[in-house]
């Protein structure tokens, strides 16, 4: 079986969705439980994928495979789990500032976030605080992931932070930032505490804030 | 004795001998390497700067900037004069980005609330615009190349023989642009670039796993394209210089993979730089935001030398890349826009930390790391402006 969750966990890596759809109804057919497919073998794969993109050894393309395999597995693992949640780790709601339409970063991210068992909000582009605010409260989110490519949109970030703060749900939920422009010294000086350079380190940065 | 570099030259050859390293010491300032948002000058003739700048002429004359031609009438690239934009809005020297289109599709208002406008492009994709920066990037909500059918028909408009691709009057529209005593640049589309434009980002970087007989296509037809005009074109226009548009990197690093960027695009850019290269050109330029570090020697390998803007934000340094790739590449841009709105001690050590060392190096074209925002102060931009012409020993323009 251990073999079986390997090439799994190996299948996602690789992003080859095939492979993937066949070994999850195999290790179903062989009795192994859902859950331990879910996190011996469809998770270790796209941590992996993660761990390779971090360290320049993987790219968008692989990123979007892997997510699609690990995907896929997952949706023929829902009906087994005994109407758990799937792997929901936690909230996050992501959203590109006002005045911005950039929203492909942002996307890169929903998706990974996804994938790697979190459960995403996405408020779009161009999104104005008091979206933000209504959409952390109501899915009483952990994260806010907030995001800007642009210099003249980056400095909306602050205001968002404002409004949460207005809103008394600053205590609540933690704030990550991200975008061509911004710095971890941008997010220290805006209060912001969690500071993206890409989508697999977004992941990395949510598990944090979470304290995961 | 006379300094040589301070000898004026013709505008071309300047541009032909600061490319080469001729012009030691030279700073060369010019318009094309210092665009700016569309909105930009309406905001500065707010803060104080005189109304002439509203034009791209006004604005060139303003800051004595060199001026640079492109021959954006020429459609095979992402810039068409012929669709510029609404007289009503403020700014200059902005043109709607269309993929090289010929005929257009209809440019259609889908439907619109109070704070956003959904329409279709010319270029037949689906945005959704804000109608509070109506000139900046839109979102994308669909494109027309989802799969080989909507290709094949969208093929049809990428003929790079069709009439209305050209100019009218050819040989009048030749006879104008030699005559000009401005570096001519040559627009042409690359090959990931646009293929995003047709397919959208994440389905090209699906076709490029699940259907990579389709890019490969779309590559090849963009290539056809290409080298159509560029035949054309270069048989009787006077050009110094070839620009690729790509964007087709970000903060990180490029979209795909080095090994996919040789697999796919690699062998077609070898096709077309083979053939510029033949006719003298060896000044390639190619225009992609984000960190391109790992793609800069891959392009070296078919001469594609001139990498723009070498976003300082995604960690582009020319300094560095002087000092790896020597005289073999030509730098322009890399003066961190985020500097500018910073202030004017910030501005002054970014460019101090790179100007003297490149002019002096040679082969450099100092200017914003792309587009100058409307967050720029004007002070502040008037303020870089003399600080390379004291680098260039010229006389400070009124502040």
């Amino acid at each position: 079986m251990i073999d079986l969750l390997g090439s799994l966990a190996q299948g996602v890596e690789k992003g080859d969705d095939k492979q993937v759809v066949e070994l999850v109804g195999k290790a179903l057919q062989g009795g192994t439980v859902a859950r331990e497919i879910l996190e011996e073998g469809l998770v270790p794969g796209i941590q992996a994928l993660g761990q390779r993109f971090k360290e320049g050894m993987a790219y968008l393309p692989e990123i979007l495979v892997s997510c699609r395999a690990m995907s896929r597995g997952v949706e023929l693992l829902k009906p087994h789990l005994g109407g758990a949640d799937v792997g929901n780790k936690g909230t996050v709601v992501v959203g590109t500032v006002e005045g911005d339409m950039h929203d492909i970063g942002k996307n890169l991210v929903k998706i990974m976030l996804e994938s790697n068992g979190f459960r995403v909000e996405d408020l779009g582009a161009d999104v104005v605080p008091e979206t933000f605010v209504n959409a952390v409260r109501d899915s009483k989110a952990d994260v806010v992931a907030l995001s800007a490519l642009l210099t003249m949109t980056m400095v909306e970030m602050p205001n968002v932070i404002g409004a949460l703060k207005e809103a008394g749900l600053r205590g609540k939920v933690k704030v990550l930032i991200g975008g061509a422009p911004i710095t971890r010294q941008f997010a220290d000086e805006i209060g912001a505490e969690g500071f993206a350079e890409d989508c697999a380190s977004a992941v990395d940065e949510v598990v944090r804030l979470m304290a995961l | 004795m006379v300094d040589k570099s301070k000898v004026p030259m013709p505008n071309r050859e300047r541009f032909l001998a600061v490319c080469r390293g001729k012009r030691l010491g030279d700073v060369p300032i010019a318009d094309w390497y210092n665009k700016y948002w569309a909105e930009t000058p309406a905001v500065w003739v707010k803060q104080g700067a005189p109304k002439e700048i509203l034009t791209a002429e006004g604005f060139q004359s303003y800051f004595q900037l060199d001026h640079y031609q492109s021959l954006q009438e020429i459609v095979a690239c992402v810039m068409r004069s012929d669709l510029k934009e609404d007289p009503e809005q403020p700014g200059s020297g902005y043109y709607l980005v269309t993929p090289p289109v010929v005929p257009v599709f209809e440019q259609k208002v889908l439907r619109e609330d109070g704070r956003h406008r959904v329409e279709t492009t010319y270029g037949g994709a689906t945005v959704e615009v804000s109608k509070e920066h109506p000139l900046a990037m839109p979102r994308y909500l669909d494109h027309p190349v989802k799969d080989w059918a909507s290709w094949r028909e969208y093929k049809k408009r990428l003929d790079p023989d069709t009439p209305e691709r050209w100019p009218r009057d050819w040989e009048a529209y030749v006879a104008r642009r030699n005559s000009q005593d401005a570096p001519t640049l040559l627009m042409l589309s690359g090959f990931f670039g646009m293929l995003r434009e047709w397919a959208g980002l994440e389905r090209l970087l699906f076709m490029f796993y699940d259907e990579p007989d389709l890019v490969e296509d779309m590559m090849e037809q963009m290539l056809y394209l290409v080298m159509g005009v560029a035949k054309r074109a270069l048989r009787d226009l006077r050009v110094e210089c070839v620009r690729f548009w790509e964007d087709m990197a970000y903060k990180a690093g490029p979209l795909i993979s080095p090994a996919m960027v040789r697999k796919f695009m690699l062998p077609h850019y070898r096709k077309i730089t083979d053939f510029l290269h033949s006719q003298g050109i060896d000044i390639i330029h190619l225009d992609s935001d984000g960190n391109v570090n790992e793609l800069i020697p891959i392009w070296l390998e078919v001469g594609i030398n001139f990498p723009w803007p070498l976003e300082v934000a995604a960690g582009m340094d020319g300094v560095a890349l002087r000092k790896k790739y020597g005289k073999d590449i030509i730098l322009g841009g890399n003066i961190d826009k985020r500097a500018f709105i910073k202030g004017k001690d910030v501005l002054r050590e970014e460019v101090m930390s790179k100007v003297p060392y490149l002019v002096e190096t040679g082969a450099f074209f100092p200017g914003i790391d792309h587009s100058t925002p409307p967050d720029v102060p004007f002070e502040n931009f008037c303020y870089f402006i003399n600080l390379l012409r004291e680098i260039g020993g010229l006389e400070k323009l009124p502040e």
